[in-house]
């Protein structure tokens, strides 16, 4: 029953919700969110953690297929590549990301067409990213090319050498960091979109320098989509795979790619999905520990 | 119930309709579906559905859907269909060393009634090799369909590179490293190049080619003395190996680019270069070891599925492709040789020819040995190649022990092999399970 609307003054605040409503509608309207969710994620999902951890054949519970994972001899190079190309890549591209957001918000002359320009990678595949890069890269590339027509180089440059790993890496670095900074500075782009200029101008007012401005009103207001779009691209790096396989073949192995061999190559879905596993459990565990670290402050107020 | 909720339970109702309800009917009788994990590049399907179909089509009234698919897609489907006993697929063509997968799968059928009738037709004569290599378990479980090979070809403009007073016709492996040194020496670069990309077939160079050349073996000698002396040479030829030799996956590519001047591959990955410029680069046999010349016949079979809705279609299909004058064309097409003496005995065209003269300067030279692909290893067949490419990564790239490292992949091989009771590939007599000793 309602209170009396006199009462209702002297009440505390959580007595003026409504009533809950017996309406199943929001329910009716999730639904094929769900469904689709269901049918296409966690079935799925579901199906590859049960291939990963039983018996094709008698159907029991194994570590069998995690035990030829990691007795693999690509397996620690596959896990170190992941982390260290993910390790050099997000955070640059996150810095590149943030720095051409602010350029982008201090609203140049031409801003919407530099905008537009950097957004371009954002509607290439990764694929065809590899294989640009990799045109740049090749002896006979576009990279040794323009060094040569400036005399910097007497014969072509082998950039991409079994004897340089180090150069393989790289080279996937930064066809990963030219890929993926767009959709950093976009989702970037839109959080700073949401800051009220009225915080900026209170800073100026206090003669706060620009550099201040930026550590001490942008990036606290910006830490929310910072935070998406660190747990985005750290989990999309760990999925790495076609710009990795078309510059390097399997030379430097990552988990993605594991998976994709172990599945295609040698025709084994349960290794395939051990790996898938082991993907979904870094994945998981560096989305928490963003998700902590990157906390609003305001939720740590202890009640 | 309100508005919304009704209509959404409307909208669901649909959806589950529209799920539930099966598409209306199949295709059309005179219409049938052919898959393959051959003719994959995009210019071999084209020329396979307007100009190979095109002509079956014109000449039958069934119209053909060509579908090409990697290996993996391309076997689940078949296993999926034989699995819930009802397909659409009515002909396939794979390699012979997929058709293990397929048979334990119960994919097909006995082909035996196909073949009879087309041997009755007395047109063709099938080279009795490759209707053995269709026998699994005395089961005929494929008619043959074409043929190929791997050799090297290398730019003309290389040739003089080549160790003086030694036959490029008739080189050997000492010769290869030879040549590729001098090429270093008088350029700077290293322009020998395998396909040793994820894609490459660089794996059968190390099984098919150079271990039987050493060994006299495929598996069974993996870790004998003569394969260490083989590794001890691979570790030399490493160094003439242009250094991004595990990006390449077609060899004609860097081969038109230049930046290859000898390499080796499948004929189907170095025909384009020698369609585009047929005056600058020679077709060379494979080298020959201490053991003999070894080289690789892969053959291709067409068979149809267990769960085939139009079997007889499928028949007459196969009828056309195995055809003597279909089989020259396919040559011409796609340089996949034929698997009928009579269009063995036809002279391909002038474009070709550099081709036919090295497949037939590889298979005849005195000291050549025929190698097949190992077969036996059922749903486990694609863990065999990888053992040998990775041997050449530790050895050869990242400077392992020789031994050590033969022993430890040598231990995956036999776990390999005995799991699935397989038996050694030709030259060795076909033990059950193979053990590399």
């Amino acid at each position: 029953m309602r209170p009396p609307v006199a009462e209702r003054e002297t009440v505390a605040p959580e007595a003026l919700r409504l009533p809950p409503r017996r309406d199943l509608a929001p329910y009716w309207l999730l639904l094929p969110t769900a469904l689709y969710l269901g049918v296409f994620f966690v079935y799925p999902m579901s199906q590859a953690v049960w291939l990963a951890v039983s018996d094709p054949r008698s159907g029991q519970l194994t570590l069998e297929h995690f035990q030829r994972m990691s007795d693999d001899v690509h397996f620690r190079d596959a896990i170190r590549n992941t982390l260290l190309i993910t390790a050099i890549a997000v955070p640059v591209q996150i810095a590149l990301g943030l720095a051409i957001a602010l350029m982008v918000n201090t609203c140049f002359r031409g801003h919407t067409m530099f905008l537009y320009l950097c957004a371009i990678p954002i509607g290439i595949s990764d694929l065809a990213a590899g294989l640009i890069w990799l045109s740049i890269f090749i002896e006979r590339g576009y990279l040794n090319a323009a060094l040569g027509a400036l005399g910097a180089i007497q014969q072509p440059v082998t950039w991409l050498s079994f004897e340089r790993r180090d150069w393989l890496v790289s080279a996937i670095v930064v066809t990963e960091i030219w890929r993926a900074t767009a959709i950093v500075m976009i989702i970037l782009v839109a959080g700073m979109q949401l800051i009220a200029r009225d915080y900026v101008e209170t800073a100026q007012v206090f003669g706060a320098s620009r550099w201040r401005t930026l550590l001490e009103v942008f990036l606290p207001l910006l830490r929310p989509s910072l935070q998406t779009a660190l747990i985005i691209r750290t989990i999309l790096a760990f999925q790495c795979f076609a710009t990795v396989i078309i510059m390097s073949g399997r030379l430097v192995p990552v988990m993605a790619g594991e998976s994709y061999f172990w599945y295609s190559l040698y025709r084994n879905a349960n290794v395939a999905s051990a790996y898938a596993v082991l993907i979904l459990l870094f994945s998981g565990s560096i989305t928490y520990f963003y998700l902590r670290a990157l906390r609003q402050r305001e939720l740590d107020v202890p009640r | 119930m309100n508005k919304a909720t009704r209509a959404m339970s409307f909208l669901l109702a649909a959806i589950l309709i529209a799920v539930t309800v099966p598409p209306s009917s199949s295709a059309p009788a005179q219409e049938i579906l052919f898959t393959s994990n051959q003719l994959a590049p995009v210019e071999e399907q084209e020329w396979t559905r307007n100009t190979l179909l095109a002509r079956f089509t014109q000449e039958t009234g069934i119209r053909v859907r060509f579908v090409t698919d990697n290996e993996g897609p391309y076997v689940d489907r078949l296993i999926a269909e034989s699995r819930a006993n009802r397909g659409n697929i009515d002909v396939t063509g794979t390699l012979h060393s997929i058709f293990p997968v397929l048979h334990a799968e119960r994919v097909t059928t006995d082909m035996a009634p196909v073949l009879r009738q087309l041997v009755e037709r007395r047109d063709r004569n099938f080279i009795p090799d490759l209707v053995e290599a269709g026998k699994i378990d005395g089961t005929q479980v494929f008619v043959p369909w074409m043929q190929a090979t791997y050799l090297m070809v290398a730019s003309r403009a290389a040739l003089r590179y080549f160790p003086s007073g030694r036959d490029p016709m008739r080189m050997t492996y000492e010769d290869l490293l030879q040549w590729g040194e001098n090429i270093r020496q008088a350029t700077g670069q290293r322009r020998v190049g395998f396909g040793a990309g994820p894609r490459g077939l660089f794996g059968r160079f190390l099984h098919g080619y150079i271990y039987p050349s050493f060994t006299g073996s495929q598996v069974k000698r993996f870790k004998s003395p003569e394969a260490v002396e083989m590794w001890r040479f691979m570790r030399r030829l490493g160094g003439i190996i242009h250094p991004s030799t595990f990006t390449y996956e077609f060899m004609h590519e860097p081969l038109l680019l230049g930046e290859v001047w000898v390499a080796w591959d499948h004929v189907a990955r170095i025909t384009p270069a020698l369609r585009q410029r047929p005056n600058d680069f020679v077709v060379l046999p494979s080298p020959a070891g201490p053991r003999g010349r070894s080289f690789l016949s892969v053959i291709a079979g067409l068979a149809i599925p267990r769960t085939a809705p139009n079997p007889e279609l499928g028949a007459r299909l196969i009828e056309y492709l195995t055809r003597p004058a279909t089989q020259v064309m396919t040559l011409e097409g796609v340089t996949f040789f034929p698997v009928a003496r009579e269009a063995s005995r036809a002279v391909p065209s002038s474009g070709l020819m550099v081709i036919a003269n090295g497949v037939a300067a590889q298979a005849n030279a005195a000291d050549a040995k025929t190698a097949l692909l190992p077969v036996g290893l059922g749903a486990r067949t694609g863990e065999l190649v990888p053992i040998y490419v990775d041997t050449f990564r530790l050895i050869a790239i990242e400077g392992r022990d020789i031994e050590q490292t033969l022993g430890q992949q040598a231990r995956r091989l036999e776990d390999l092999y005995r799991a699935m009771n397989a038996p050694c590939p030709p030259p060795d007599p076909g033990v059950r399970p193979c053990r590399p000793d």
